[in-house]
């Protein structure tokens, strides 16, 4: 019988581990590691078998079933299941998941950094010339494309634009939305010597936090895309324009509820329900959470307009966000192209958006749901494309988020300011 | 007869090797990239990963603030509080068992339960304590808790400790049982009172049960992602982040090469308090 010496041992553990090292050392990128072409045909291949649909918002999850269950009845030999993720774990992690191919036939992305990097990982599928565009809304999509591909057809409108309980901003005497800043004020003022907080604002809560932000840079901002020139260099947290955004978040210190800065979404969201703040600093994607708390009173949006009223350029801001997409590494695109067809349909379309109380970009859709028709005429006004998905370095995002949330919780904007340059200036490309 | 014994450790070698070396060396690789983490191609950057984390990162180094007076409220607090349930509830009545299986009950839960359980407690407008301190008239008091830039740590902290404070009570709890009986009548003849009882019997005598728990604590402290996450967002804002969550960040972030050289030093700083904290274990027991 062969028999190991103690230093036979320790040579097969040393060959062992150089073995190890050398495949470690090779590297996700040292040799050719293009991931594998799917098979099935891409986009052209069978429509059939069990697919999955990843996405985050776990408050559509019921339309989705319907709209689920619906599709199989039409297209017997598909079947859809809906893989749902938190949206901050989505915002992390849905590019590794998806490259694996298994979750995620059909999927969504967060339009900026996320699906920049889809792109660049070969996930996109390209719809291109495909015929579902023709349904969209051509100016709504643009989101959805890059490097002159249609790489994902953004699905929702949202207005990124605090929602107003009409009821309380009426009560103030308001005839019509303020037109400039010292205008704002006074109704946060009035609102406030009503005994409610004029601002709901979810300033505990990274996801939504920044959403005020939009609001407050698009007229300020020197231009559209100043938020992102602060990613690479251009601009400075430090410059006059971006520090008058800050200390306008000094401003609308006392207008804020207690303790902004530690309060959740869900919080912020309940106090704007149960009337005790007038304004809820995120957006209309958040409509159908006021209802479901019980709200019965009107909804309409309100920026704060940061100018004089000759110098705003926006009335609010929107974003088409919930990119679809076919995942290029799944063997099932004919079966999700399908899915994304179906979707695309102004009557399941009109389906969804009365169901979550959301608009889509999808042409020809009727609006029944009452929310949707009184924020219909948004649709039509000078919304600026949020700026806040400019970012694409999450550091730099955070730290200029980190430094507005400073400012509300008492810091001087000079002050944060310096901080968060800093940082950036560590971070940037 | 060496070969068969090899070959009974085999199984575990592979997976130690296949889980954990082999991953540990592609990590340092790793570390020395600029790979994004799904891109076919990257650069070499030798060495300046580190250098940079080391040297000009501020999220970085405030995170390891943050994770260092994490650490130190929650090792003292908890393993203060562990010990004083563990003499108080140690003798087996029906009470303490009672009491033990309810200081024990947190330990049980997940970390998204405790998030939200302290959420609630947190929150400044409908929370628990804000309540509490409005219904006694000490609304003065009142806090934003999370919100506090300069504190939202130390909050934290004290989810954690409520969080695993029992787990380590039992820990304590065996070790106190393992006593002998003789050690306290010994002193009580000698007239020491309960104070010294503890201080020259118990307490020397549960130094292992103590290095354990201060041991397990700290890597938990260091560990502590799924709370934070939980308590405070994704990424959390620079009062809350930590060192698991810094690196997390930088993963999500698509810069898996420099993820890879924080997640060396964040090793490093492990293995280093780690290593002090048993010299001082030792000192304080000798």
């Amino acid at each position: 019988m062969t028999t190991f010496s103690r230093r036979d041992l320790l040579r097969l553990a040393a060959g062992t581990g150089a073995a190890a090292l050398l495949a470690a050392c090779a590297g996700p990128g040292g040799s050719d590691t293009t991931d594998k072409a799917a098979t099935g045909n891409g986009l052209a291949g069978p429509r059939e078998g069990d697919i999955s649909f990843a996405h985050w918002r776990a408050e559509d999850k019921d339309v989705f079933e319907k709209i689920r269950a619906d599709f199989t009845k039409i297209n017997g030999k598909i079947s859809v299941r809906q893989d749902i993720s938190p949206s901050a774990d989505y915002q992390s992690t849905a590019i590794q998941k998806l490259r694996g191919g298994s979750v995620g036939d059909a999927f969504t992305a967060f339009r900026g950094a996320q699906f920049l990097d889809i792109a660049k990982a070969g996930v996109s599928a390209d719809l291109t010339g495909q015929a579902l565009l023709q349904k969209y809304e051509s100016s709504l999509i643009t989101a959805g494309s890059d490097g002159g591909k249609q790489l994902g057809v953004p699905y929702q409108l949202v207005f990124n634009t605090p929602l107003a309980n009409t009821d309380l901003i009426g009560k103030a005497g308001l005839g019509e939305a303020p037109k400039d800043w010292q205008g704002f004020l006074a109704l946060a003022d009035k609102l406030k010597s009503q005994g409610v907080a004029p601002i709901a604002w979810p300033g505990g809560d990274a996801a939504n936090a920044g959403q005020l932000l939009n609001v407050l840079v698009v007229n300020n901002a020197p231009t559209d895309d100043a938020l992102g020139k602060i990613e690479t260099g251009e601009h400075k947290v430090t410059d006059d324009w971006f520090l008058t955004v800050l200390k306008q978040y000094a401003e609308l210190r006392p207008y804020f509820q207690t303790g902004a800065t530690g309060t959740s979404s869900d919080a912020a969201l309940a106090l704007f329900a149960q009337g005790k703040a007038a304004l809820l600093a995120t957006g209309s994607f958040q409509v159908a959470g006021v209802r479901k708390l019980g709200a019965t009173f009107g909804i309409d949006l309100l920026a704060p307009i940061t100018t004089t009223a000759d110098k705003a350029k926006y009335e609010g801001v929107h974003n088409a966000t919930f990119i679809l997409g076919v995942n290029a590494k799944s063997t099932k695109q004919g079966a999700a192209l399908a899915w994304l067809e179906y979707l695309s349909d102004p009557v399941v379309a009109g389906a969804y958006a009365n169901g979550t109380a959301q608009h889509v970009t999808v042409k020809g859709v009727e609006y029944t749901n009452a929310d949707l028709k009184a924020l219909a005429p948004w649709l039509t006004r000078k919304t600026a494309l949020a700026p806040r998905f400019q970012f694409t370095n999450l550091d730099v995002r955070s730290a200029v988020e980190n430094a507005t949330v400073q400012v509300a919780g008492g810091k001087s904007p000079e002050q944060a300011a310096e901080e968060a340059q800093k940082v950036i200036d560590q971070k940037k490309k | 007869m060496k070969f068969k014994l090899f070959l009974f450790a085999a199984p575990a070698l592979a997976l130690y090797g296949g889980f954990f070396l082999l991953p540990a060396v592609q990590g340092l690789r790793y570390a020395t990239t600029d790979w994004d983490g799904y891109s076919a191609t990257f650069d070499d950057v030798g060495l300046s990963n580190l250098t940079a984390v080391v040297s000009n990162d501020d999220l970085f180094r405030n995170a390891l603030t943050n994770n260092l007076k994490f650490l130190l409220v929650v090792v003292l607090g908890q393993t203060a509080l562990a010990l004083l349930l563990a003499v108080l509830l140690a003798v087996p009545t029906k009470g303490s068992r009672f009491l033990r299986g309810l200081f024990f009950l947190p330990t049980v839960l997940s970390s998204v339960s405790v998030a939200f359980i302290w959420k609630f407690v947190y929150d400044p407008n409908f929370g628990l304590i804000n309540t509490v301190l409005d219904t006694v008239g000490l609304g003065s008091w009142k806090s934003a808790f999370l919100g506090n830039e300069g504190t939202a740590i130390f909050w934290v902290a004290v989810a954690q400790i409520w969080f695993h404070a029992g787990q380590m009570m039992i820990i304590y709890i065996a070790g106190i049982n393992q006593i002998p009986p003789e050690l306290y009548e010994a002193a009580t003849t000698d007239g020491a009172g309960r104070w010294q009882q503890f201080r020259h019997v118990t307490w020397p005598m549960v130094a292992p049960a103590t290095t354990l728990v201060i041991a397990y604590t700290t890597l938990q402290s260091f560990k502590a992602f799924d709370l934070i996450l939980g308590l405070a967002g994704n990424p959390p804002r620079s009062g809350l982040d930590v060192l698991a969550t810094r690196i997390y960040t930088t993963f999500a972030n698509s810069q898996l090469g420099y993820a890879a050289a924080e997640s060396i030093v964040f090793m490093a700083a492990i293995a280093l308090v780690t290593y002090l904290q048993n010299r001082a274990a030792r000192m304080a027991h000798a």
